[in-house]
């Protein structure tokens, strides 16, 4: 996926001779091809991101489209307001990339992890979340993201999960639906993931019956209807996110659940982390099934939320 | 010549508002008169003479709690009429205490502080990678330079030789809540700005000539240097029972401080006149 945003950088930078990368100190080698091709549109803004996202809007305001580079514990938590105040609020056209969402740096502790980047961006008006699960949904939600000239917040977690698409699908113009992975929108079960939890949705899939799995790339603006329309037929529903339960995927679907006719018999189980920060060093596996979201945990908790539909028994 | 930008008639405004819209405030506002008096007359290049116009040179009010000072200026421009004066603060209306840069002549939203430096720099880098000429001024108060952003942004201009951006501290020493050395030390804010490498500059920030030489000195040094006017004021300047008196950061305007007020203001356009180019 990695690979996939590098290339779709540099394409938009060649077609856009006002595009500014902007980064605050990081992405070691990831911007390799980018400083080769297109240096001159290279910034490395230094160790200061509340600077960082103010010269971006800056930059937007006389005419320059800004890729605003950061971890997501820095690019959107640190810098939160200055996304709210500069950008949003003035409707400028940006890009933001928080890379290792999640607790991808696992070994770093809780500076560097971010559970709760959707939550935050979700209560702002004017800025779009997306957050693809492979390579090809970069691609979409990358253009996506440059055509809808918004401010734009693109979650990039665990990237080497290999993909979710097992061909170059086409995008769902606008982007406003789910999309689905496996089953139909009939089955009376649905797996709504995003991100790096879409490759774990689809490994529990095979375990029960009647699952539908659906990719949610662009959490926001996300058309209900759509929602609607892919839990109509289902009785139980899980999403899957490496974020927090509170004001993530989780919540976005509970609160359609509570205002929608078609699906008011479902009952919801939410997975995600669970309001806790990871306590303990390890690695991605290890914190992922501490916080009880790897798929052997998740197949033991979905059992007592699925029923007796579990194949593996 | 008309004396365009007259600081006494700025001032009148600012009361003139500050009274109708029962607001605070007034003496951030009076604090950079003479500042905003100068720039605009003197030294911002409007191009067409719409607030909006291509090619215009920005005045970044990063210290938006001194947004009065800056619709009066407006006014002057024509950009507002006596209507939006008269009804600040109305339900409906546009105008807000803080600088909103969707009214049409305010260039950023801030109030927030420690957002409208960046914004200017990135503003500022903008136009330096055009090519286009235009000049960035951002007015920054002593208290907002508490702020860590700012000095990331000082950073950063002097980093990438932002030649075209004038920063200018409105250094009246007061802030919210007393003043600057008793809450945050900041020390000869020339000589900081001159180590992190701006042409630096201290200027009494109510003499305008002194200003506007200031201004026309450093923007002659196309040397990669940013450049800082640090402004020496007083916190309400004008109206004697403000000046220095911090307490009117918040204290709103009484039909009798009102008269007072403006019977000073008018006193004293009477027997000095007001400098003019």
């Amino acid at each position: 996926m990695r690979e996939a945003f590098s290339r779709c950088l540099v394409q938009a930078a060649k077609a856009n001779a006002r595009l500014m990368l902007l980064t605050g100190d990081h992405g070691y080698a990831l911007f390799d091809d980018f400083r080769k091709e297109c240096g001159s549109q290279y910034l490395n803004a230094g160790v200061a991101e509340q600077n960082m996202v103010g010269v971006a809007a800056g930059l937007a305001k006389v005419g320059f489209y800004p890729v605003v580079y950061g971890l997501s514990s820095f690019v959107p938590i640190r810098v939160l307001e200055q996304i709210k105040m500069d950008l949003c609020y003035e409707g400028l056209s940006a890009l933001l990339i928080g890379d290792g969402a999640g607790v991808v740096y696992s070994y770093l502790g809780a500076s560097h992890q971010s559970t709760e980047d959707i939550a935050a961006l979700r209560s702002l008006p004017n800025v779009s979340i997306y957050s693809p699960a492979d390579a090809t949904e970069m691609q979409w939600c990358f253009s996506d993201a440059i055509e809808s000239r918004r401010t734009c917040y693109l979650r990039m977690g665990k990237a080497d999960l290999g993909r979710v698409h097992l061909h170059e699908a086409v995008s769902p113009a606008p982007l406003a639906t789910p999309v689905r992975v496996l089953g139909d929108a009939g089955d009376e079960i649905a797996f709504i993931a995003t991100g790096a939890m879409v490759k774990t949705a689809m490994i529990l899939a095979q375990r029960w019956q009647g699952v539908s799995v659906w990719s949610i790339p662009r959490l926001k603006p996300l058309d209900p209807d759509e929602i609607d329309r892919c839990i109509s037929g289902s009785r139980k529903i899980v999403t899957f996110e490496e974020h927090s339960i509170h004001g993530g995927l989780g919540s976005i679907v509970a609160e359609r659940l509570a205002v929608c006719d078609a699906a008011r018999d479902a009952t919801l189980f939410s997975a995600g982390i669970d309001n806790r920060f990871s306590d303990l060093c390890g690695s991605y596996d290890y914190l992922m099934d501490r916080h009880g979201l790897s798929a052997e945990k998740l197949q033991t908790r979905l059992r007592a939320f699925l029923g007796d539909e579990d194949r593996s028994i | 010549m008309s004396n365009r930008f007259d600081p006494a008639a700025l001032r009148r405004t600012i009361l003139e508002m500050a009274f109708a819209g029962s607001t605070v405030h007034i003496v951030c506002a009076f604090s950079i008169v003479e500042i905003l008096a100068v720039l605009y007359r003197n030294h911002l290049r409007l191009g067409d003479g719409t607030p909006r116009a291509e090619g215009r040179d920005y005045l970044v009010l990063s210290k938006g709690h001194g947004v009065m000072a800056q619709y009066a200026c407006m006014r002057e421009l024509g950009w507002l009429n006596d209507n939006d004066i008269r009804n600040y603060f109305g339900n409906g209306t546009i105008l807000k205490g803080l600088s909103d840069a969707h009214v049409p002549g305010l260039e950023v939203t801030s109030g927030s502080l420690g957002h409208g430096l960046s914004v200017g720099v990135g503003m500022a880098l903008g136009a330096k990678r055009k090519g286009s000429g235009q000049r960035c001024y951002a007015i920054v108060g002593d208290g907002e330079m508490n702020e860590g952003a700012v000095w990331e942004a000082i950073l950063f201009a002097a980093h990438f030789k932002l030649d075209n951006l004038t920063l200018i501290v409105d250094e009246n020493g007061f802030q919210a809540m007393g003043a600057t050395h008793d809450i945050l030390e900041l020390g000869d804010l020339v000589q900081k700005l001159t180590a992190f490498g701006f042409d630096s500059i201290g200027v009494d920030g109510h003499d305008e000539l002194r200003l506007d030489h200031a201004l026309t000195r450093t923007n002659e040094l196309s040397n990669g240097r940013p450049k800082a006017i640090v402004a020496k004021t007083i916190k309400g300047k004008g109206v004697s029972f403000m000046e220095n008196k911090n307490s009117w950061h918040y204290t709103r305007l009484t039909k009798e401080s009102y008269a007072d007020a403006l019977a000073e203001i008018n006193a004293a356009r009477a027997t000095n006149g007001a400098w003019s180019s």
